[in-house]
């Protein structure tokens, strides 16, 4: 089912602001939307909207077309799985799987075909009679993804399911909810503060913060293309590299670090209106060329090494003792205290308004 | 062999008992049955009396035993007991049920929705219960008297059943509420997207965690009017409407008509229906159910 979010804002009781507001947002059918943002930016208050568990403050809603304002929960089509994964704990796991069925007064042999198929896909047969709290909170998230499972809702939301869980686990979870979500051929909206889950696991992602969408797009418009300073410093890891400085006669004069850099010609043209003005100059960690080129190069020394194993991050200082980080492969030989010259790869170079923050190329 | 060995571990969590916490540990004990002997001694008098042919109108300690039910006859022929019992367990019952009832909306009102006058009530209610319901005799006869003239059927019973409920629902709305707060409302949530109405959410998810607390409800409200002789002395005139505390107390107030043994065989049979209210209540009170919900 299409979502559609149409210029949407939410302002609780008893606040001064909107906590979230001017939301525009198209979700298409079978998508798998990730809303990503840091702590407190109102994703989980947007989900709930979504869900009609909170009221929507303004704007419209709208499933498939129809609008949802003031639509029950219960009559929307959606199934939700709660960052606390809700389980009701008087209930078996069975009955627990059952319940939503069971309101909406399913026959018997539906409910359980239904009950035991979940279960078979999510490997929780064995606990089928235990109570939530006979489990453990693997399994505990497991039942919770089943009880959602188990409508067939036209719209699956999550919020944060997968935060609670150890690291390993969390990466097999990944992957599980992504075939989880192809076969169950519905639109997913998913929760989350953590980029790698929103990097591996989504078609869209939504980044959030301050009550606003930075940016929408597929995973790899977000490494590629960040539209403004805070998604660039948001999406990757280790962070981007930003140099602030100003474009002189065609040329990006870093102010701190004493460098200049040629853009390429595409970029160039896009930063003349920006001559003389100051821009800020992004490159991931990756961008850096070992070696010395007759432009663009930078003369650092190493401080830190972390050995990732197929890769090295080098946490290199500036002589005037600024930072930045340049991953290099793995079998290169690098030591603590020693001098490199590094080049940029221009086209790997992201310039932004110093101003607004927003992408220039 | 593995048994001497484990007789030199000292496996308990607790640090080894020095001479000094060997003497206190000594006092506590020595307190501790002192304490249990004033609890039980006088039980036991009360049960050793009503069994016995040999007691006359008051209760003498010590003396010669014989075993014999002619106090209990006495208490079923010559009193109106079965009266009593039936009244006080139709009111407690139904203060019981009424209290469960409204404690049930109030605490979940409470706890779950946020309204105009949500503080201020809870706190008036708070301030209320200090008040003793003694101070409001006057204003319950005046109210009886409008209520009666309006509903003609409305007995001084009737009433007492509401003021016993009345006092429960105040005090008990704050424990409801306390543990309902405790539940995460996400609960609730899930129970809307799956299709639960406000009261569908109250009776088919939160109610059965919160069983424990209303059987605990239920059992103080039920054992309320078995217990309190205030209210009923003052409000019942009739012999014959009497609840057990009022009319058990006949027993022994009056020179014409005292009968302590009868009392103490009386007060034996009253602990019966709470008894039983209890064991049937037992599986509810120590389940603790609210454990699992979320993620630990
Ligand atoms: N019921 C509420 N009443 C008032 N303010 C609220 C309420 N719920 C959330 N807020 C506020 O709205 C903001 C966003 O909260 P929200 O729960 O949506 O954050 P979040 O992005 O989900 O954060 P997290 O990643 O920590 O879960 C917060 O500043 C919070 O204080
Ligand atoms: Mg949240």
């Amino acid at each position: 089912m299409k979502v559609q979010l149409v210029n949407i804002g939410k302002k609780y009781e008893g606040r001064e602001n909107f906590t979230i507001r001017h939301i525009d947002l198209d979700i298409d059918d079978k998508d798998f939307c990730v809303i990503l943002g840091p702590s407190g930016c109102g994703k989980s208050t947007l989900l709930r909207m979504i869900a009609g568990l909170t009221s929507i403050t303004e704007g419209d809603l709208l499933f498939g077309g129809k609008r949802m304002n003031s639509v029950e929960p219960k009559d929307r089509d959606i199934a939700m799985v709660f960052q606390s994964y809700a389980l009701y704990p008087h209930m078996t796991v069975y009955e627990n799987m059952a319940f939503s069925l069971k309101m909406r007064k399913e026959r018997k042999s539906v409910i359980h075909d239904r009950v035991l198929e979940a279960a078979e896909l999510l490997q929780i047969k064995e606990y089928l009679y235990s109570k939530p709290s006979e489990i453990s909170g693997g399994q505990r998230q497991r039942v919770a993804l089943g009880r959602a499972m188990v409508r067939k809702a036209g719209v699956f939301l999550m919020d944060e399911p997968l935060s609670n869980l150890d690291a390993k686990l969390r990466e097999h979870m990944r992957i599980e909810l992504v075939r989880l979500h192809k076969s169950l051929d519905t639109t997913s909206i998913y929760v989350t503060h953590d980029q790698t889950e929103a990097m591996t696991m989504a078609t869209k992602i939504v980044l959030l913060d301050k009550g606003k969408i930075q940016q929408v797009g597929p995973p790899t418009l977000f490494y590629e293309k960040p539209a403004n300073l805070f998604v660039a410093g948001f999406i990757g890891s280790p962070t981007m590299n930003i140099f602030q400085g100003e474009i002189k006669d065609g040329l990006f004069h870093s102010t701190e670090e004493d460098f200049v850099v040629e853009p390429k010609a595409e970029d160039l043209a896009l930063l003349k209106p920006f001559e003389g003005k100051k821009v800020a100059m992004g490159i991931r960690s990756e961008r850096f060329i070992a070696g010395l080129a007759d432009k663009n190069t930078v003369h650092v020394k190493v401080d830190v090494i972390e050995m990732l194993g197929k890769e090295q991050l080098l946490y290199c200082k500036f002589p005037n003792g600024k930072e930045c980080v340049i991953s290099e492969p793995g079998y290169f030989e690098y030591a603590v205290d020693e001098e490199h010259n590094f080049h940029f790869d221009v086209d790997g170079l992201h310039f932004f308004d110093a101003e607004t923050t927003e992408r220039i190329n | 062999m593995s048994k001497n060995k484990e007789k030199g571990l000292y496996l308990s969590d607790r640090p080894p008992l020095t001479p000094v916490k060997a003497v206190l540990l000594t006092i506590s004990y020595i307190l501790l049955f002192f304490y249990v002997f004033i609890i039980v001694w006088p039980l036991a008098q009360i049960v050793f009396s009503s069994f016995n042919g040999n007691q006359g109108e008051y209760i003498h300690v010590g003396g010669a035993y014989q075993f014999s039910l002619k106090h209990f006859k006495y208490l079923f022929q010559e009193t109106y007991f079965l009266n009593w019992v039936i009244n006080t367990i139709v009111i407690a019952v139904a203060t019981a049920l009424l209290t469960l009832l409204f404690v049930s909306f109030t605490g979940y009102a409470y706890s779950r929705y946020r309204f105009k006058g949500r503080k201020a009530s809870l706190m008036a209610i708070m301030l209320i219960q200090t008040i003793p319901a003694f101070v409001g005799i006057a204003a319950y006869y005046t109210m009886h008297s409008i209520i009666s003239a309006v509903i003609p059927g409305f007995t001084r019973q009737m009433f007492l059943i509401l003021i016993y409920a009345g006092g429960g629902i105040a005090g008990n709305t704050f424990i409801l509420k306390g543990y309902i707060d405790s539940i995460s409302s996400e609960l609730d949530d899930a129970a809307r997207i799956d299709g639960c109405g406000n009261l569908q959410v109250y009776r088919l998810i939160i109610m059965p965690i919160v069983r424990p607390m209303l059987a605990i409800i239920a059992l103080w409200s039920f054992i309320g009017p078995f217990l309190d002789y205030l209210m009923p002395s003052i409000l019942l005139s009739d012999p014959k409407q009497y609840t057990l505390a009022t009319g058990l107390y006949t027993l022994i107030t009056d020179v014409r008509n005292m009968h302590q043994p009868v009392f103490a065989a009386g007060g034996l049979l009253t602990a019966i229906p709470i008894i039983i209210l209890f064991i049937a209540l037992q599986k509810q009170l120590v389940s603790g159910l609210a454990s699992g919900a979320v993620k630990g």
